[in-house]
């Protein structure tokens, strides 16, 4: 039994390892391809399009609510106070910095990066890429880098999207559930929230664009065992890709001002 | 046995059934056949009642299926037995909790003894004595068949539904299944309905065919009337030319 | 280009209204399968928290624990440019925490772990026909494939949801004592916290871990289309279980604040 043990723990930890690694390996390929950039346009344009496409409702929906949500929280702390002038520097800080670019990467991994892994998943199984490569394309050049591109744009432009639509979001359910004054909103929020914090948020973005194509494409190519084996990589995918998130998300807030 | 007016499908807003009306008298055998995607699969599953059709009536032993809230339709679907074509095992049950499961649905108080003894004796009449505690992902694509098989027949169902029973089979294993099948068929002279893409090794085994097209009948009949039929599409597949409609 | 974009738009809307009232459906059929339970259950229900705890535990540690730092790095850090007086950071902090952040991002971490893990489940069921095979023995999908795990993720979630309150809190304090010498006993107060709170806290937690299950069931019932059906029902309920959670918290938030968050 604890051998049992001992040895599930060795393979996790083995398998972790080798996890970790591959997705280094793959980093330092799509860095070659890119000193000097040497890739797709066209299939970069292509993704760019359909990642932006795919995402902006989920993404819209997502920042609504999530705005609504921190106001509220918000409203819970300053209502004790009767300060209702903090709401609209509360909601905005902590969209901006913190909550802002974390859920909407989240659910960006969720559309964009596991559609992507069953996407590369799925061409690998069929042999697509060893197809590629019998045509001596490179699958890295030009299935990966491009991805990894659209994705650290797409992100950190939807970022600024979900950021405007939070931040109208928190002002509009604030003055309907916490009768904060659109106009006290506004001046709390433009007096106290300065563009270090929205900086601070977009560059966050950008980096959890970059683990979310790291992960999703190191998953989606290295599937194994057919239809099975494309669903299991999808759903480490996304976990993997939460994990980057939050613990990125941990060193980029002391490293950044 | 099965009557069908008229069935009509849709999937997806996609039409897969047009216009079906066949009739299956009980103790006889029917294959269907088609080109693939026309809808043979679904048809067999309509028949079960797991789609409901959107016209047409469907009679099962005198019960009219698709009027039939889905909790009521276990007791016409109690009289068949299917084999799927992705053979449908239970991947969480190990081989012989697969063979026995039907029949403890059906029968909730047997004792573990005589359901054991059952799904023993059903999996000796398919060859697969021995692999009782396997589970389904560590036997070859032959072996799943029969596991199915014996699935599908444990409950003695007056009607069997066979979806591919040889797809992906080499000719060996293809002969030994139908083999199997007509024994299994011969001893309880029940009605059945054998879907297949290997035309050749079908037509010994049944004495009726459907022939389907794009959800629609184009041949419905003796299998000895098949080679007759002037319909250029049956015409065509039964003789497997590169010139014609399809 | 931009038809095209209101046309996907349109279509998105359209599709979400379709699923969300199948999923209603579901959840009916969850309801009444838990209160007429015609499956016998219990092991199956205790099979399902194990696994649903035991992919969960590590990764609920760590994206909790690491958010907990955050979090309490941000506040100290505003705190220090505003007032400087970090008294308060402890109890407002542990307070935010039982009722608001805790669950959600629980609730949004096991949406990606467990959700993904129940749709990619029952979506190869779905094409390999066994939930037809169910079916065809008279067994409904849905009380024995859906209620198990809705019953045990309601379970585990909660279970799951007090233990990332303590890390989060252990490691909130952590943080708060090296980085910016708060003080252990100024840090571990929980007077600020109302039944209002609790109660707001813990209802997200029971509802997020009841709706999950259903709108990855729903995705994985609904799989079409082979092998790459499963990566798009595994894709679905990840983003769907994600935002149907914050929609949920939403609305238990701002009822919250009007009921009994309301006089404190």
């Amino acid at each position: 039994m604890a051998g049992n043990f001992f040895a599930a723990v060795g393979a996790s930890v083995l398998n972790l390892c080798a996890e970790v690694g591959g997705i280094l390996t793959l980093l330092f390929r799509v860095l070659i391809c890119l000193l000097p950039p040497r890739f797709d346009l066209d299939e970069t344009w292509r993704n760019l399009h359909k990642m932006g496409v795919r995402s902006v409702p989920i993404i819209v929906l997502t920042a609504f609510f999530t705005g609504g949500i921190m106001v509220i929280q918000a409203a819970v702390f300053v209502k004790k106070f009767g300060a209702t002038s903090l709401v609209g520097w509360g909601a905005g800080y902590a969209v901006f910095r913190e909550i802002g670019p974390m859920l909407l990467g989240l659910m960006f991994s969720g559309r964009v990066g596991s559609n992507n892994t069953a996407e590369l998943g799925t061409m690998v199984v069929t042999e697509q890429i060893d197809g590629l490569r019998a045509l001596s394309i490179d699958p890295v050049r030009y299935l990966i880098v491009p991805r990894v591109l659209s994705m650290i744009v797409m992100l950190f432009l939807l970022t600024i999207l979900g950021d405007v639509v939070a931040i109208v979001g928190a002002a509009l359910f604030g003055t309907v559930l916490a009768d904060v004054s659109l106009a006290s909103f506004w001046v709390s929020f433009s007096q106290n929230v300065h563009v270090a914090d929205v900086t601070h948020g977009l560059i966050k973005a950008a980096v959890f664009g970059f683990i979310v194509a790291l992960t999703s494409c190191h998953f989606g190519i290295t599937v194994k065992g057919g239809a099975v084996g494309v669903g299991r990589a999808v759903n480490n995918a996304v976990v993997a890709a939460a994990l980057g998130i939050v613990l990125s998300d941990y060193l980029l807030t002391y490293a950044l001002p | 046995m099965i009557h069908c007016d008229g069935l009509c499908l849709q999937l997806t807003h996609r039409p897969v059934l047009a216009d079906v009306t066949w009739h299956i008298e009980a103790g006889s055998v029917w294959g269907i056949i088609g080109p693939p995607a026309s809808g043979k699969s679904v048809l067999a599953k309509t028949l079960c009642g797991l789609f409901t059709p959107r016209q047409g009536r469907l009679i099962v032993d005198g019960v009219d299926l698709p009027g039939l809230p889905e909790p009521d339709r276990v007791r016409v679907r109690r009289k068949m037995g299917m084999l799927f074509q992705n053979n449908a095992l239970f991947d969480f049950l190990r081989v012989l909790e697969n063979v026995a499961f039907p029949l403890a649905r059906q029968n909730p108080k047997m004792p573990q003894d005589e359901l054991v003894a059952r799904a023993q004796e059903r999996l000796r009449a398919v060859g697969l004595s021995g692999s009782e505690e396997k589970w389904p992902s560590e036997l070859s694509g032959g072996m799943k068949k029969r596991v199915g098989i014996a699935r599908a027949t444990i409950c003695n169902a007056p009607v069997l539904i066979y979806d591919e029973p040889t797809a992906g089979l080499d000719p060996v294993t293809t002969s030994k299944i139908y083999d199997l099948l007509t024994g299994l068929r011969q001893k309880h002279a029940s009605t059945v309905i054998a879907i297949s893409s290997d035309i050749p090794a079908l037509r010994h085994f049944v004495d009726h065919i459907l022939f389907l097209h794009q959800g629609r009948i184009r041949y419905c009949g003796p299998e000895s009337g098949l080679e007759a039929c002037e319909d250029p599409v049956v015409y065509q597949f039964v003789r497997g030319q590169t010139e014609g409609p399809l | 280009m931009i038809s095209n974009f209101f046309a996907s738009v349109g279509a998105f809307v359209l599709g979400m209204v379709e699923a969300f009232f199948q999923a209603l459906s579901i959840a009916g059929r969850t309801f009444r399968g838990v209160f007429h339970p015609k499956e016998r259950a219990r092991g199956e229900v205790l099979h399902q928290m194990y696994q649903i705890g035991n992919r969960s535990l590590l990764f609920v540690t760590v994206t909790l624990g690491a958010l907990g730092m955050v979090l309490v790095f941000q506040v100290c850090l505003q705190i220090n440019k505003i007032t400087g007086d970090q008294s308060q950071v402890g109890p407002e902090f542990i307070r935010g925490m039982v009722h608001a952040f805790v669950p959600i991002l629980t609730a949004m971490m096991l949406a990606t772990r467990v959700g993904a893990g129940i749709a990619a489940e029952i979506g190869s069921m779905t094409v390999t026909e066994q939930v037809d095979a169910l079916r065809m023995t008279g067994v409904d999908p849905v009380d024995y494939l859906i209620v198990p795990r809705f019953l045990a993720s309601m379970i585990m979630t909660l279970v799951l949801g007090i233990y990332a309150t303590v890390i989060v809190v252990l490691a909130g304090a952590l943080m708060a004592h090296t980085a910016f010498d708060v003080n252990y006993n100024v840090f571990f107060v929980f007077e600020k916290i109302t039944w209002g709170d609790l109660g707001v806290g813990l209802t997200k937690l029971v509802v997020h871990g009841g709706a999950i299950p259903i709108v990855s069931g729903y995705c994985g019932l609904s799989t079409t289309g082979g092998s790459e059906g499963v990566g798009t029902a595994t894709t679905r309920a990840v983003i769907n279980s994600s935002l149907t959670v914050i929609i949920l918290d939403f609305v238990i938030s701002a009822i919250g604040l009007m009921t009994v968050q309301s006089g404190t």
